[in-house]
């Protein structure tokens, strides 16, 4: 495994890097926009674009790589007018390859897509369509100092600081960043543009190690990731909380969509004619009523007591059965976006509270 | 804590590198296969034999009884669909539809020489190799039948390979046995039992009247040895599985298919969700001892 440099640059030699990679990749960072919301923007202009690191992004990566709506392919429908026979084709435009440099991605997105990555390239069949996307993207990352009010990566071990994942991590040392190389791109980068690096000295690392220290303690949510886990496993979730937590979920998907390890998604056909129309992938989520319905009627989710059980156990269970950590990277989005209150920090407190109390397993 | 080990497990692709793609190899993209010959079944039951139209396609595909393929039809998106077939017979396959909703019902309309769509083999098959030298009893109602018969008939094919063979077959009226060629067959062959029961009768039936898990009283089993194939409604499974155990059938003797909302296939859509399961690559096909609650069927 290759060492990790570490590095210093001058905070304002930021953008003349970016500018620079600008040059052969695609860039994409946090930019707020006029209604004051911060989210990841292609940057066409970066003289004229302000790079937001300062908020955190309401939407994470994941549409660049998995997009809400994508075509897998278009289809044909012909008749022989011979035999009278119908014909049927399947033609395939896969999306571009852009190489990509992401910046000021946090933690918690980067960890997110390592999980992303695992869903659709490693542990099942490779997903072509994701990675087309995926290939060639650079990521600079930020750790983040001071963590924002929903945020729980300390929990689930995805932040605030990362060590392995990204090509480059940026801490932010006040007047300079420490850098940080983490996979060969990233190394390689500073190797190409070694003009705005130095290494760094004891004094760099020590503030470095310094911030991260600080960070860990600026968490305003005490979130019990480990100790819901370990509830779930040993069954002692009371079922009134799925029952409760499952009749104030209003069916809209939000938690799902704005979350970046959510990666179900739907595959409907949409007609354009007669003659034709386009197979499409769009997300879904496991809340939505009709997720598991099949035809009949017969459904083998009890939507009205149980249609929210899939999200947290999932994350919290069976991940953490499969791969040994949970998949909630603790980003709080979810948090933010329901308004009934339907959320991850919520069921959490829910079932860690139910299980001081010793309740009983089952109803 | 072993935060460092975790993390690597957890990041299969930490060096950034991504296998390259065998080439055009694209999951969702469907097959061409042609439709050789329907056989109605019954009123709302049609087989359909297949044929690849890619020639090379056609000569490396295999498949084994219990998998299923995604069939595609102009406008209808996708829809699982159990082999009737046995591998044992190549130069194509077949899947036996039940009209059940939009896909299915088009696929009653469709025609010899017609084109459709199909990907797969997908999913956990009946587990044929340990079945060998063992006595079976395959369980059967309405269009579970045909995850069966794909079974059935390549034990047949193997010839001394498996035991004898019992085949208990429900169905709702006599008209709507699926496969009745077959089951004449069967009924003649010394190697098979075969028993049916509808649940109503009509004036020229003179078979059983009753559920199926009647007819499991009538045969001689020996639990401890003996391996059970059932496949159904989820209620139909239910009762047979819990009949097979008063009699005696330890949990990973009894072989079932559970039936879900399918939308990949291939374990990443998330619709086919089963407890710690993903039914699409896990199963369809488990034992009785991988659920351990029936009531969520
Ligand atoms: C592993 C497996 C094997 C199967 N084998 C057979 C078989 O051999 N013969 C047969 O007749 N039927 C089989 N089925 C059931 C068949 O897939 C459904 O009847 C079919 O999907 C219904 O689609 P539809 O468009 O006609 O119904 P609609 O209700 O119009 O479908 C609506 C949507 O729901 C989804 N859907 C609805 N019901 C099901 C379901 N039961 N399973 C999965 N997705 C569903 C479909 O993807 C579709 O997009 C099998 C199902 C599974 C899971
Ligand atoms: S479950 Fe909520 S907190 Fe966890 S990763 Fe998803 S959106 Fe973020
Ligand atoms: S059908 Fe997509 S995960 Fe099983």
């Amino acid at each position: 495994m290759m060492m990790n440099k570490n590095l210093v640059m001058n905070k304002d030699y930021l953008v003349p890097l970016l500018r620079k990679l600008a040059k052969t990749h695609r860039l994409v960072a946090p930019v707020r926009n006029e209604y004051g919301d911060t989210l990841f923007t292609i940057i066409t202009d970066l003289d004229r674009t302000e790079i937001d690191l300062d908020h955190q992004p309401q939407a994470s990566l994941k549409p660049y790589f998995f997009p809400q709506t994508d075509t897998l392919c278009r289809y044909v429908i012909d008749c022989d007018p011979a035999t009278g026979a119908m014909d049927y084709s399947f033609h395939v435009q896969l999306p571009q390859n852009r190489p990509t440099v992401y910046v000021g991605v946090r933690s918690c997105d980067m960890f997110a897509v390592m999980y992303t990555d695992m869903v659709f390239l490693h542990e099942h069949e490779r997903d072509v369509y994701y990675k087309q996307r995926r290939d060639n993207a650079i990521f600079i990352t930020i750790a983040c100092n001071t963590p924002f009010d929903n945020c729980f990566c300390n929990a689930t071990r995805s932040g605030p600081f990362l060590e392995s994942g990204f090509d480059l991590q940026l801490t932010d040392l006040g007047d300079r960043w420490f850098v940080e190389t983490g996979r060969a791109r990233g190394a390689g980068l500073t190797e190409d543009w070694a003009c705005f690096f130095r290494p760094a000295d004891e004094a760099d690392k020590r503030a470095q190690f310094q911030a991260e220290l600080e960070a860990r303690g600026r968490f305003k949510q005490l979130v019990h990731v480990d100790l819901a886990s370990k509830l779930l496993a040993e069954d002692k979730v009371p079922e009134s909380i799925f029952r409760d937590l499952s009749s104030r979920c209003q069916d809209c998907g939000g938690c799902a969509f704005i979350c970046p390890t959510c990666t179900c998604f739907n595959i409907t056909d949409q007609p354009r004619d007669e003659a034709g129309g386009e197979r499409v992938r769009s997300w879904d989520a496991c809340t939505f009523s009709g997720f598991t319905a099949m035809a009949g009627g017969h459904n083998s989710v009890d939507v009205e007591t149980g249609r929210i059980r899939r999200r947290f156990l999932h994350k919290l269970q069976y991940d953490v059965d499969r791969h040994g950590r949970p998949s909630c990277v603790g980003c709080g989005r979810c948090v933010g976006m329901c308004f009934g209150g339907v959320d991850m920090i919520r069921f959490i407190s829910m079932i860690s509270e139910a299980g001081e109390n010793g309740a009983e397993a089952g109803e | 804590m072993m935060h460092k080990n975790d993390l690597r497990r957890f990041l299969q692709a930490d060096d950034g590198y991504v296998p390259p793609l065998v080439a055009d190899r694209n999951v969702y993209l469907p097959r061409r296969a042609r439709v050789r010959q329907v056989v109605r079944e019954n009123s709302l039951v049609r087989t359909l034999e297949l044929v690849f139209e890619d020639q090379i396609h056609s000569s490396d595909f295999t498949y084994l009884p219990g998998q299923f393929m995604m069939l595609s039809l102009p406008h209808c998106g996708e829809a699982p669909i159990s082999f009737s077939s046995s591998p044992t017979r190549p130069g194509g396959f077949s899947l036996s539809i039940r009209k059940a909703g939009k896909l299915t019902t088009a696929a009653q309309e469709l025609r010899p020489g017609d084109m459709v769509g199909v990907r797969g083999p997908y999913g956990r098959p009946f587990p044929m190799a340990d079945l060998r030298g063992r006595n079976l009893v395959f369980v059967a109602g309405g269009i579970g039948m045909a995850p069966l018969r794909s079974a059935i008939l390549y034990c047949l094919d193997k010839g001394d390979e498996y035991g004898h063979i019992t085949v208990l077959y429900g169905s709702k009226t006599p008209g709507e046995f699926c496969f009745m060629p077959d089951l004449t067959a069967w009924r003649q062959d010394e190697r098979l039992t075969c028993l049916l029961t509808v649940d109503e009768g009509d004036d020229d039936w003179q078979g059983r009247v009753g559920l199926v898990t009647g007819l499991l009283d009538e045969v001689e089993m020996d639990g401890g040895r003996d391996r059970a194939l059932v496949c159904g409604p989820g209620v139909m499974i239910r009762f047979v599985l819990e009949r097979l155990a008063a009699l005696g059938f330890q949990e990973d003797n009894m072989i079932t298919t559970l039936e879900r909302h399918m939308k990949c296939g291939v374990g990443i859509c998330g619709h086919c969700h089963f407890e710690n399961k993903m039914v699409c690559t896990d199963g369809p096909v488990f034992t009785r001892s991988e659920l351990p609650d029936l009531r969520k069927l």
